[in-house]
């Protein structure tokens, strides 16, 4: 009986959720629907350039670094963009990784990105772009499979990325304003 | 030589044992066999000193951890919670190409203790299957100290590194007393972090010694080293000690590893109480021999005269020539053969395969033949 509990537990994670999680997904249109969404979160102004988002049950603190008159507290809502690729791209890794019954020892990924012309957020040139035209991400990872197929699972990951295939898609925003 | 490439097999082995599904003696009885791979690797090529690859260890300082109570191994990635410059550190992993998780150091989280003798084990099986003299690889007190000793996680313990210097040298010196009595011919202390301390960028954190970043100016740095090397060898007779400086070896670019000449760290060298320099002088990057020209020594030298990382092996002929330029400043019986630092330092970041470590070593022994034939006595090991 303590076997079949040991490997139900895999790189941390229930596998038995998992594989119920997908039979929903295929089975109950119910389920997909509710992760489908919609997914919020509410952006407070904390005063100087610092911003709180709440999501959920969660918070993210946003801060800008000294040199724009701020005070550094917490990373920019940018890097929070980078942070985010990786780690839904990391998600989706170890999610069809474990799925595989593969273990996983270590997991990295590095991320990099460059404003197109930061004049542009400043209002100084309309040319260009203000946000990153490319975003390099490299994974690094130590895990019980051959190169192969770490490979194959990485590609997954970013093609199936819900943040990463956001962001390269360019999703439309649809700003709305009200005034009090 | 220290350092050598680890078979697949042993670095499943250390994995199964960092896991905890090996013990302690369970993993040194595979290692058992890569140890003799590596003494027979050496023996073949010729080599008249010899060590056993550090074939038992995780990398050249980490396995501490093993044999001291007190210290706990710790990645980059554990330790990013608590650097205090996490921009120069990021800009180090990238400029690197690693990533944080493999990138592993011992950290001091409480009283520091001799659980096990350091070497004493690997000393013990090499004199039983070798009749060669016997290398033994030590981390050296300056880069065990400032590697261990990091803020916020070692300073309950130690309010101040000078307080686990002095715990560190003393380890240190009890182990080369009992290896002299084990019958240990030559002990090394590694210190490659000195070259970052004089040629690291300002600031910029290196995984040598992930707490440097708090280091005081380079001349503190230099007399502390010199003061706990001192602490550590002064005094004892009858075995011999080397330190070993490089400028990292962790990656096979090198555009990525630290240059800079030696002329920095001589005085300091000079005066720390080994009877060998083990220097790396295989690459530009080391600089060149003649920094040796104002001090009249009567230390060893261990010259690096082939590169551990690069796929070509360096000719018989090629060595013989930096050997000759090294006795303008060297007694030509005080030189000794090497590579320029270990074929595996990283158990998982090797940065050469076997066979070319083992056509590496042959040509220094090589080298080392045809030199003899000539009015100078030299040593490979």
């Amino acid at each position: 009986m303590e076997e079949i509990v040991k490997e139900k537990i895999l790189n941390q994670l229930d596998v038995s959720k998992l594989d119920q999680f997908i039979t929903d997904l295929k089975s109950k249109p119910d389920v997909a629907k509710a992760v489908n969404g919609p997914w919020h979160s509410r952006v407070e102004w904390q005063g100087g350039l610092k911003a709180k988002a709440y999501m959920r049950t969660h918070t993210a603190s946003f801060d800008e670094p000294e040199g724009l008159g701020a005070t550094d507290s917490a990373a920019s809502a940018h890097e929070h963009v980078l942070s985010a690729i990786g780690a839904c791209m990391m998600t989706g890794f170890v999610f069809q990784a474990t799925r595989r019954g593969i273990k996983i020892r270590n997991c990295e990924i590095a991320l990099e990105g460059s404003f197109g012309d930061i004049k542009n957020w400043a209002g100084l040139s309309d040319e260009g772009t203000p946000g990153y035209p490319e975003i390099k991400a490299k994974m690094y990872v130590s895990a019980e499979a051959d190169k192969k197929t770490l490979e194959e699972l990485w590609n997954e990951a970013w093609k199936r990325s819900v943040v990463a295939q956001t962001v390269s898609r360019g999703a439309k925003i649809v700003p709305e304003f009200e005034a009090l | 030589m220290g350092s050598w490439p680890r078979p697949s097999w042993l670095i499943e082995a250390l994995r199964r044992r960092e896991e905890g599904q090996l013990s302690f003696e369970e993993f040194n009885a595979v290692a058992d066999d890569a140890v003799l791979a590596a003494v027979k690797y050496q023996e073949d090529a010729g080599l008249d000193i010899v060590s056993d690859g550090e074939q038992r260890r995780d990398n050249f300082y980490s396995f501490v951890v093993e044999k001291l109570d007190g210290i706990k191994l710790m990645t980059v990635a554990q330790l990013l919670d608590h650097v205090n410059d996490r921009a120069s550190f990021e800009e180090t992993l990238r400029a690197l190409d690693v990533p944080a998780f493999a990138m592993r150091s011992p950290v001091a989280i409480g009283e520091v203790r001799k659980k096990k003798d350091l070497a004493g084990d690997e000393l013990g099986f090499l004199k039983a299957h070798t009749d060669r003299r016997i290398k033994i690889p030590l981390p050296g007190p300056y880069m065990l100290t400032r590697s261990s000793w990091f803020p916020g996680l070692s300073d309950s313990a130690y309010p101040s590194i000078e307080d686990l210097g002095s715990v560190v040298s003393t380890i240190l010196r009890e182990e080369l007393l009992a290896l002299k009595e084990a019958g240990a011919d030559f002990v090394q202390f590694d210190e490659p972090v000195l070259s970052q301390v004089v040629h690291g960028a300002e600031g910029a954190e290196t995984f040598m010694c992930a707490a440097l970043a708090s280091r005081k100016d380079p001349t503190e740095e230099l007399e502390y080293a010199e003061e706990l090397m001192n602490r550590t060898v002064k005094g004892i007779a009858g075995i011999k000690t080397g330190i070993h400086v490089c400028r990292g070896n962790w990656s096979r670019k090198e555009d990525v590893l630290l240059k800079g000449n030696y002329g920095p760290l001589l005085p300091y060298l000079m005066e720390m109480k080994v009877d060998q320099l083990v220097l790396e002088f295989a690459t530009p990057r080391a600089g060149e021999l003649r920094v040796f020209k104002e001090y009249g020594t009567d230390k060893e030298l261990g010259l690096g005269v082939v590169n551990p990382r690069s796929s070509e092996v360096e000719s018989p002929a090629s060595i013989v020539k930096r050997v000759r330029e090294a006795t303008s400043y060297f007694d030509p019986a005080k030189i000794y053969l090497n590579p320029d630092c270990g074929f595996g330092t990283f158990a998982e970041r090797p940065v050469n395969d076997a066979e070319t470590a083992f056509a590496k070593l042959r040509s220094i022994s090589l080298a080392a033949k045809a030199l003899r034939e000539e009015p100078m006595e030299l040593v490979a090991g």
